[in-house]
């Protein structure tokens, strides 16, 4: 059965620790965990599935810890997966039958204050498949026909790709500014175009204004979901899950390598018309776009690749206000996004666009009732999951 | 030997190279530029994994080719992205349509040139770095006119 | 990580060092605390009551964080036990065999104590067996519970 409308995002939670305290990230992942829980007005011998991204530990000692009963189903997803991709298993576990309450979790583990790189530009690569990127050391020997090159980090990656797109559409740096203008000041912040484009580069045409902070600290994100049945006689409103997809072109893994049509791009083509046609709806139907934002480029590439524009138009649809909180057709990322605060592995995106349908959004959208959340551009699978108010 | 200007940082000193993959490093070191293609089927592949995505076969081949092409992408990288890299930037990171060698593109560096004069549609040249006695990287320069 | 070579084994057929240092916070020093002292104690959540093994931050049942250590006798049954003859890490090779044991202690219902039953032979080892705590100051950081036939 599909699984439109058969699941509900019924509670979320979040939890951080400083820098310098020192607890285990399975300790957070258990107390945003009981943050969700309460949010749904649920208890912990309530879960049933376990529906994990990636890197968040151990379902199953987590489980063990919270003193979770029994479990039915207990998977995680492969890869750079994210937030908005463990919706799409939480939601096929219940709608497969398994269970009726699941339980998602991302964690990230502690780094120490000044730590932390300062920004996601230096992050290192997905080593997808043998001899993608590699570290320093050539490993694998394919990794020598891509190591030498020093581009051992995701803003270089990005970089390259992006520069591409823009060189095709002759997208001014002003059009990738104002993606990153709108988004500081739906964060509150006073950024102007002017600073954004007198700040120094890092890999051209990344300035650290372009790419998502890191976190100093750690952080856990929790999200409970459950049969839309149940969720009506649950105290929040009910945010149904109305379509979740994962996947993607696996050439994206050695993504120098893309066939030219397809490389200034985000990865997502793939993913929106199975998408859309899931949740029967289309671009003009979406009131709020929660777009993963990790590097400015690539919200102009998913813009595209999601319908809301035509491709290499993107540059332009932002700049002409579209996106804005005041007055946009469809406002994205009203909390500021990944590139405002720090890359909370895309849940941090699931967590506003159900504030949105729910109403209760810092900056709410009036009378939002279908959202898009996309998830991370990395190597496959990507995942875009479509929420609306029931 | 000559040095280039705006160089990448040093990494690697030997290629780590397997029998499939030697043979690239026997042709670098020659300051010669081959290209691994699928001898089944014909499908150029890079880096030269052991299946060729197009038909699995493991049948693989390293095709002479001109040494000359044209950027397909680049960025340049101004800040050090890892400590080994600090004192080596500006350079260029980029991604080029070799000639003869369609649907690969080769991961390496534009040398020898301005960085901000770097942009996607130069036509490059292939250029020899010795690295060391294991190590000839193909780095590309603009193509002489 | 480095191991303690002991001049001379103090237990009979005790098991090859591996830890010398319990990597305690504040959490778990009270435990080991108590074991410099000779003294067994129990993690038990401090608001309902139910024992837990290891001294996890959150109570299973529960999920409060209060934890306190319970004074137990230091009498025990074995509940399950092996022998070890095959030094698998090859540090074990001057200590096989050994027993490694799982522990119901007196006073402490719903946990076992993971430990090594020494002072006798692998033959002698029964499950239902008796025992008694001994302790294993392995160093100033470090004093290790086992347990001999009562």
């Amino acid at each position: 059965m599909s699984l439109k409308d058969q699941v509900a995002v019924v509670g979320i939670g979040l939890t951080y620790a400083a820098p310098d305290e020192a607890v285990a990230v399975g300790d957070l992942a258990i107390l945003a965990a009981e943050a969700a829980l309460d949010d749904a007005g649920l208890d912990r011998r309530d879960i049933q599935n376990l529906a994990w991204a990636t890197g968040a530990g151990d379902p199953g000692g987590m489980a063990a810890a919270m003193g979770v009963p029994e479990v039915s189903f207990s998977a995680n997803l492969t890869s750079g997966a994210s937030g908005a991709g463990s919706l799409m298993l939480a939601a096929t576990s219940i709608n497969a039958g398994f269970g009726d309450v699941c339980l998602s979790v991302i964690s990230f583990q502690p780094i120490p204050a000044g730590g932390a790189r300062t920004s996601s530009a230096y992050r290192a690569n997905f080593v997808a498949g043998p001899g993608a990127y590699g570290g320093a050391m050539a490993a694998a020997p394919e990794d020598a026909f891509t190591t030498p090159a020093g581009i051992s980090s995701q803003g270089a990656t990005q970089a390259l790709i992006a520069n591409r797109y823009l060189h095709e559409h002759k997208v001014p740096r002003e059009h990738l500014g104002e993606v990153v203008v709108n988004q500081r000041a739906n964060a509150g912040d006073s950024l102007t175009m002017a600073e954004y484009l007198s700040a120094p580069l890092i890999v051209g045409p990344l300035s650290a204004y372009d790419c998502t902070p890191d976190f100093e600290g750690g952080f856990s994100a929790a999200v409970i979901t459950t049969t839309a049945a149940r969720a009506r006689d649950l105290k929040q409103p009910v945010v149904l899950i109305g379509g979740a997809v994962t996947g993607g072109t696996p050439s994206h893994a050695t993504p120098f390598q893309m066939p030219a049509a397809s490389f200034g791009s985000s990865g997502h083509r793939d993913l929106a018309a199975p998408l859309y046609e899931m949740a029967d709806v289309g671009a003009q139907d979406v009131d709020v776009a929660l777009i993963d934002d990790d590097f400015s480029p690539m919200v102009l590439m998913q813009l595209e690749d999601y319908g809301f524009c035509d491709f290499g138009e993107a540059g332009d649809y932002v700049a002409r206000g579209n996106t804005r909180l005041e007055g946009g057709k469809v406002p994205v990322n009203p909390h500021g996004g990944n590139l405002s605060r720090a890359y909370v592995k895309g849940l941090n995106h699931v967590f506003e666009a159900v504030e949105q349908l729910r109403g209760t959004a810092r900056n709410q959208v009036a009378g939002a009732d279908v959202a898009l959340v996309t998830g991370s551009p990395a190597s496959i699978p990507l995942s875009a999951v479509i929420l609306r108010k029931a | 030997m000559t040095t280039f200007e705006h160089l990448p940082p040093p990494s690697i000193e030997d290629p780590a190279a397997d029998e499939r993959t030697q043979p690239f490093w026997d042709a670098t070191k020659e300051h010669r530029l081959v290209a691994p293609k699928c001898s089944n089927c014909g499908t150029f592949r890079m880096p030269p994994a052991r299946f060729c995505p197009n038909c699995l076969s493991m049948e693989l081949e390293y095709v002479p080719i001109p040494g000359t092409g044209t950027v397909f992408s680049s960025a340049v990288v101004h800040e050090p992205l890892t400590p080994a890299a600090e004192g080596h930037v500006p350079y260029v990171a980029a991604v080029i349509d070799a000639d003869g060698a369609p649907g690969i593109r080769f991961v390496s560096n534009v040398v020898d040139c301005a960085p901000d004069a770097v942009e996607p549609g130069m036509k490059v040249q292939v250029v020899w770095h010795d690295v060391s006695d294991t190590l000839t990287l193909p780095l590309w320069a603009p193509a002489e006119s | 990580m480095t191991t303690t070579e002991p001049a001379a084994k103090p237990f009979r057929n005790m098991p090859a060092p591996v830890l010398s240092d319990p990597y305690a916070d504040a959490r778990t020093q009270p435990f080991w605390d108590a074991a410099k002292r000779e003294e067994l104690v129990a993690p038990k959540c401090g608001n309902c009551g139910t024992f837990r093994m290891p001294p996890t931050r959150f109570c299973a049942n529960c999920l409060s964080e209060e934890l306190v250590y319970e004074p137990i006798p230091g009498t025990g049954t074995v509940f399950t036990f092996i022998v070890v003859r095959h030094p698998l890490n090859p540090r074990a090779a001057d200590y096989v065999p050994f027993m490694p044991a799982a522990i119901d202690a007196d006073g402490a219902p719903g946990i076992r104590f993971i430990s090594n039953v020494v002072d006798c032979e692998p033959e002698d080892v029964k499950i239902g067996m008796r025992v008694k705590v001994v302790w294993n100051h392995v160093n100033d950081a470090l004093t290790l519970p086992f347990w001999a036939p009562a």
